[in-house]
């Protein structure tokens, strides 16, 4: 018998072979499964790979952000702070920028986050001409411009969240074209700038979007929005406006309203207790209620006891704050808290009549004192928990 | 043995590895694209900058039962009131504790008893008193100690706190688990976003064992250096990172674990609270009120982030994981027992179709078939009829699909930021994943065996304390540095068979 020497090709010609044979050998349920895993491994492997090298590039560009954080951060700061107006070749020059300096996507990048900070930590001394002029010596607004215009979605989101965070001034029009984009995400960003910059009537898709659902992370992003617009003197929406919007959004009537009370909007109050009248709905009630007691708007008391008899429970829970925040020492406001404590039959609407009793100035007190007095072994704990000062009963659940 | 026995659990055993395998490559790339929206949409310093100034940000309770924890109590407190969150309020339950947590909690932070008219929505052992600080430190005014007879169980103690919760949400927690500051804005975000209602929301939590913590705060996260609490910090990192991120994709989560869970206080009160009598509460408080959602016909979400937002201390000897992996098997198996109705039925949706099927067939199941495996296995070696090849190829395929699902687990964790600060600390991990299948597994295999026996025989377990060792904490200050570090703190979990 003659035995050969495989080398080279030849040799991995006969071990492929013999794992052929081997593996046909074996029963048809082991070879799908053994297929199947080492797809997966496979698979898998590449995933790795792939996350690896991402995570590789991420640790470089954490580097480089060090090294420019080094290197500008505390020259920019003491640009972006100074009272004195500079232009751009001034700034350029006292960051040491060359001449004529390109835009380079890595660059300009990597100093996106470092603006950020500077935006966030120095919001309030920040010279706002200034400020718009360093980031167009690092040439930003190009940037954003470029990644505004990328095929991918999860670029153009994060270009528009920077854009807001830094406070970079640039067109509205960079974003209006994906104001009813397909997808959600972008849509609702798109929305968030052109509202934040936007001159003209910026809400105007809101306005006009019948089908929108209302999250509440919208609600915390439009009042930002709205604060940013009411502190740099912009135009602001019309949210009486909003409130009679046809076909009606619950979620976006009840937003108006909220914005109404937190921006202390006195000259709509007539108009809200109009709305209160002839509302049916809780959620839009109870906001309604809300508003017109922090709004201090003294001929809503009258609606406000008029409504009792029907109300929910939510809705007399909002009656009984907004009452006891008007505090205008009404003896018929009095009367009709007594009432509210001794035809509540849960605890928590009685603590909510009780405490406002004890803080409604004289009247309330005494008749607090009375109800004291005659109450019963199960609620005499209600009285003590109230006039415990330790205790914040506003939110007793 | 019959051929055809012998054939029947050939043939099962490869279906059923087929079937494993599967699923956890369909949840290896669920979770990748869980992990991928995430990162595309999250933003987490914008959450927080947004989240920190508006009216609109729900306010948030942390539930923390203790139970003779005076060693720890007043850094753990103090860590949880240094959190970074606009409106949140913590509720220590003191559950009847022998030795000076109390004592110590009024000392500290001068509380006195106050006359707290208590309501009691969910049913619980007496509740002695309620304290809040006289002191004007507004960081303690966030405190609220509640002073309980012992209950017996974590989870009467929570159900106390959450009677006494003033917020639309809570945290339930355990009083030694370290809280990463900005967990709450994390947490709070899911139910800002989604247009449907999240019942609940769960959060990657990692072993504290080995980590650099200092003044109560999370320094520096370090893999364990010892091997058991490693084995378990992979096997936590595992099921954060893909199984429970996958089954969020598809609102199928199973479990919000006990160590840090956040709720809709809400629905916890309407689904009657923690069950004392559960052996894995957490697990059947997210059944009872996904039970609760879909019978009344509401739209739920429960959402997995892949965050870490709590680091906890894991058993370090062997004897303690056998009691924490015993209880846990026989808390399945109860679980299953009492929520079988909702198994293949169409009102609980996904939770019937999708978790519980995958609960019986892969967590339940899995350790029988696995130890049916050794001894078959074991008695065709002695018979001589092995065939070596087909046991050697099925044995090398599955270890590498191990090795590379935790290459796996390792690339998310660098991908979702949760990476340790050294590179080479997942070295660790990949020694861990070397040697968990002849060290960890047959031993989760065996405990969690004798956990369904001992439920089969009624044997009857008391809780008690778990073992702790305490965190090395690294003093802040040269003044700390004089006061001693916390003793280990032992007692544990008495087990009594009747």
């Amino acid at each position: 018998m003659e035995y050969y020497t495989l080398d080279g090709i030849e040799y991995w010609k006969y071990y492929i072979m013999l794992l052929y044979y081997r593996f046909a050998e074996m029963p048809p349920v082991v070879r799908v499964v053994a297929i199947f895993t080492t797809l997966c491994i496979i698979a898998i492997v590449l995933l790795v790979i792939g996350n690896l090298h991402k995570s590789l590039k991420e640790e470089r560009r954490v580097r480089r952000i060090q090294s420019y954080d080094r290197r500008f951060k505390e020259k920019i700061i003491e640009l972006a702070t100074t009272q004195e107006l500079m232009d751009v070749n001034t700034i350029s020059e006292e960051l040491g920028l060359p001449k004529n300096f390109r835009m380079k996507t890595k660059t300009t990048g990597s100093m996106i986050p470092i603006l950020i900070n500077v935006q966030r930590n120095h919001k309030a001394e920040i010279n706002r001409p200034n400020w718009q002029r360093i980031l167009q010596a690092f040439k930003v607004p190009a940037y954003f411009e470029m990644m505004m215009r990328s095929r991918k979605t999860q670029l153009r989101i994060k270009a528009l969240k920077n854009i807001s965070d830094m406070d970079a001034d640039l067109k509205e029009a960079v974003a209006s074209r994906y104001l009813f984009s397909k997808d959600k995400k972008m849509m609702m960003n798109a929305r968030f700038h052109v509202a934040r910059f936007g001159t003209s009537y910026p809400f105007k898709a809101l306005e006009e979007d019948n089908d929108l659902l209302f999250t509440n992370e919208m609600m915390v992003n439009f009042h930002n929005i709205l604060q940013y617009r009411h502190d740099n003197n912009m135009s602001m929406p019309n949210l009486i406006r909003w409130c009679n919007r046809q076909p009606v959004n619950e979620e976006l009537r009840i937003f108006a309203v909220n914005e109404i009370r937190l921006f202390k909007r006195y000259d709509d109050c007539p108009e809200l207790l109009a709305m209160l009248k002839d509302c049916r709905d809780e959620q839009f009630a109870c906001a309604l209620i809300k508003a017109l007691g922090e709004l201090e708007y003294i001929p809503a008391e009258s609606e406000f006891r008029h409504r009792y008899a029907m109300a929910s429970f939510a809705e007399r829970q909002a009656l009984a704050d907004a009452l006891g925040v008007i505090n205008s020492g009404n003896p018929e406001v009095v009367n009709y808290l007594t009432y509210d404590y001794e035809s509540s039959t849960d605890h928590v609407s009685k603590m909510k009549a009780l405490r406002v009793l004890y803080n409604y100035g004289r009247r309330g007190r005494d008749a607090f004192n009375k109800l004291k007095a005659e109450a019963s072994p199960a609620n005499a704990p209600l009285f003590e928990h109230i006039e415990c000062n330790l205790l914040d009963s506003s939110k007793y659940a | 043995m019959p051929d055809g026995i012998q054939n029947f659990f050939n043939y099962a055993v490869i279906i059923y590895s087929a079937l494993l395998v599967s699923s956890y490559i369909a949840m290896v790339i669920l979770a990748y694209q869980q992990h991928k929206r995430h990162k595309t949409y999250h933003y987490e310093k914008n959450t927080i900058d947004q989240l920190r100034t508006s009216p609109y940000t729900p306010g948030v309770s942390i539930v923390a039962p203790a139970y003779n924890e005076e060693k720890t109590i007043i850094n753990n407190v103090n860590s949880l009131l240094s959190l970074d969150y606009p409106d949140y309020e913590v509720v220590i339950v003191n559950d009847g504790s022998k030795d000076d947590t109390l004592k110590l909690l009024v000392e500290t932070f001068q509380l006195v008893k106050v006359p707290y008219a208590y309501v009691e929505k969910i049913k619980t052992k007496p509740v002695r008193g309620v304290y809040k600080t006289s002191s004007d430190n507004a960081a303690f005014k966030r405190l609220t100690v509640v002073d309980k007879e012992n209950g017996g169980t974590k989870a009467d103690a929570s159900n106390a706190g959450v009677n006494i919760v003033s917020n639309k949400y809570f945290v339930c927690t355990d009083v030694d688990c370290i809280i990463d500051k900005y967990a709450l804005y994390r947490v709070v975000w899911p139910t800002m976003t989604s247009s449907r209602k999240v019942i609940a929301v769960s959060a990657s939590m990692r072993m504290s064992n080995g980590c650099d913590v200092r003044k109560g705060q999370m320094v520096e996260p370090r893999p364990p250096h010892s091997l058991i609490p490693l084995f378990q910090d992979l096997e936590y990192t595992r099921s954060y990172l893909v199984g429970k991120q996958a089954l969020s994709a598809i609102n199928a989560m199973q479990n919000v674990s006990g160590g840090f869970g956040f709720f809709d206080t809400e629905i916890v009160i309407k689904a009657g609270g923690y069950d004392g009598d559960s052996f894995a509460e957490d697990m059947d408080m997210v059944a009872r009120m996904i039970r609760y959602m879909c019978d009344s016909g509401e739209d739920y979400r429960v959402v997995q982030i892949p965050e870490t937002c709590c680091w906890t201390e894991g058993p370090s000897t062997i004897k303690v994981l056998a009691r924490q992996r015993t209880r846990w098997g026989r808390g399945l198996l109860q679980f299953f027992i009492v929520h079988r109705d909702m198994v293949f039925n169409k009102t609980y949706r996904q939770y019937g179709f999708v978790t519980l099927p995958y609960i019986l067939l892969f967590e339940m199941l899995a350790p029988l078939i696995e130890f049916t495996g050794y001894i078959m296995l074991l008695y065709l070696i002695i018979t001589g009829g092995v065939n070596y090849k087909t046991v050697w190829l099925t044995f090398f395929g599955l270890y590498c699909f191990a090795q590379a699902l935790t290459l796996t687990i390792i690339s998310y964790d660098i991908y979702t930021g949760n990476s340790f600060r050294k590179r080479r600390s997942y070295l660790w991990f990949m020694l861990a994943s070397l040697l968990e299948p002849f060290l960890y597994h047959p031993l989760n295999v065996f405990y969690s065996l004798r956990g369904y026996v001992k439920h089969i025989f009624g044997a009857k377990m008391v809780w008690g304390n778990m073992t702790r060792k305490g965190f090395q904490q690294q003093p802040g200050t040269e003044a700390e540095a004089a006061q001693p570090v916390p003793a280990a703190e032992e007692a544990e979990i008495q087990e009594i068979e009747e």
